[in-house]
């Protein structure tokens, strides 16, 4: 579990953050939306300390990540993290990029860690491009490759920064699909994101932010009902006019 | 022309071997190469404390570079050449100290181009590694610099032959290196400057222009490639 209490972040002397405090359970997805520059990328960055927070804690687990001892390598094995930009590594193979984490992490060799990759690879249902490189895959196939990365040390909680939003339409769907299997399959995840459907047919709970504050936490029905505050209803028709 | 080359090509390609100390051509070579690998795993060290996170490792590199960058090669070589032995107590042969100096030179410009390499990569591709749980040396071996160096071999070409040319400064210490051999020759032929020192310009010219036109072959192909398939197979 994974819980945010009274969380707060600058950027120099502009407030990102403002005394956040919120949980996702254990096994529940929960769906980050709000409008550009909400902060919503920004809070799901402090989960595993690639942004520092000024005020505030977060516990994964009841363990406050920044506590001191904390190591933050062995802290971020056990987050998996998802970028809007895929980030593979251009010069490895996919099924290297896979593998990387258990031979540099994990100190398998390079026999024992192929297999593992493998069988990962074929849970995203990229086995036949294990020898590609990323420049010759589509962008729906990197962002599963780059799943299927974070995904290689077993993590307890899988982040994702916006998923799909750099894909073309036509792929959306099949990266949707595979989060939507992995959410079923139990894992805890948060995922960033503009899509209103996949919000509203797979997410336990909606977090809306607008301006760095958490102005709505609550189930998908709650969310996408008529009674729901006007700022979410707002948001929902531009997102609508949108996609 | 064709009488200078027909008379004293071997002692340009080899200078006074086997009969005495290699030289000429031959050794401009070995000082060019040598210098370079040398100069390699320095630049690199130079490049990663440019771009550290350590505050006083990166001040301490940029000292370095902007020292170095503000001082003539020749005059590292003199102080290479006649202070060193002073203050060590004993003498270093010519070539070596030529290479030293070449190599604590071309350290300051090589570490630029690399640390160059390194600010170039997308943000993305170190944020990933740290997201990982990957610690520094995983991230800067395995993701950082094959990435980087690789970006960047057009410029290590480049380096290659300003080295080549600044190798002819070990004609001032008596390095007998290419330029050296053909002062040699010139006090030799005392009538045929224009010649002597054509053949000389002519030889540094096909040098350096081949390797310019290789790195502009490089840059093209990288550029074309930079993500693509070539990228495995000139690691590999």
């Amino acid at each position: 579990m994974i819980e945010f209490d009274k969380v707060s972040k600058w950027f120099g002397a502009v407030k990102v953050l403002t005394s956040v405090s919120a949980s996702v359970a254990k096994g529940s997805t929960v769906v980050l939306c709000g409008p550009s520059g909400s902060g919503k990328s920004t809070l799901a960055r402090t989960v595993n300390r690639l942004e520092p927070i000024q005020e505030g804690t977060i516990t994964i687990d009841g363990h406050d990540i920044h506590a001191t001892g904390v190591d933050v390598n062995k802290l971020r094995t056990g987050i998996g993290f998802v970028f809007q930009q895929f980030n593979l590594f251009p010069h490895l193979t996919v099924l290297e990029n896979v593998m990387l984490p258990l031979q540099r992490i994990r100190s398998y060799s390079r026999k024992d860690a192929a297999p593992l990759a493998m069988e990962m690879l074929s849970r995203v249902g990229l086995a036949e491009k294990a020898k590609s490189l990323p420049a010759d895959i589509s962008g729906g196939q990197s962002q599963r490759v780059a799943i299927a990365r974070s995904l290689i040390l077993n993590p307890g909680v899988l982040i994702l920064d916006e998923p799909t939003s750099a894909l073309d339409p036509e792929m959306v769907g099949e990266v949707l699909k595979l989060l939507r299997r992995l959410s079923e399959d139990g894992m805890t995840m948060m995922c960033v994101t503009h899509e209103m459907g996949f919000a509203r047919e797979v997410s336990d709970r909606i977090w809306f932010l607008k301006k760095g504050e958490l102005r709505f936490d609550d189930e998908p029905t709650a969310f996408f009902s008529s009674d729901a505050p006007s700022e979410v209803r707002s948001f929902l028709s531009a997102v609508n006019r949108t996609h | 022309m064709l009488e200078i080359l027909h008379e004293y090509g071997l002692m340009l390609l080899i200078g006074e071997y086997p009969h005495g100390k290699l030289g000429g051509l031959a050794l401009t070579l070995i000082i060019s190469f040598v210098s370079l690998f040398a100069t390699f795993p320095c630049s690199v060290v130079i490049a990663l404390a440019r771009t550290s996170q350590v505050t006083w490792l990166q001040k301490l590199a940029t000292g370095f570079v902007h020292s170095v960058r503000a001082i003539p090669l020749l005059m590292l070589i003199f102080w290479a050449y006649f202070a060193l032995p002073m203050l060590i107590g004993f003498p270093i042969d010519a070539t070596v100290t030529l290479v030293v100096a070449i190599v604590i030179y071309q350290t300051a410009y090589l570490g630029e181009i690399i640390a160059a390499g390194i600010n170039g990569l997308p943000k993305g591709q170190v944020e990933a590694a740290k997201a990982l749980g990957l610690g520094y040396v995983p991230t800067t071996f395995r993701v950082i610099l094959p990435q980087a160096l690789f970006n960047v071999i057009p410029g290590i070409i480049n380096q290659l032959t300003t080295i080549i040319k600044e190798s002819s400064l070990g004609s001032i210490i008596a390095v007998s290196e290419l330029s050296y051999v053909m002062l040699q020759v010139n006090s030799n032929e005392v009538t045929k400057p224009l010649q002597i020192f054509g053949i000389l310009a002519a030889t540094y010219f096909i040098l350096c222009f081949c390797l310019s036109q290789a790195t502009n072959w490089l840059e093209r192909r990288i550029a074309n490639k930079r993500t693509g398939r070539f990228f495995v197979e000139a690691l590999a």
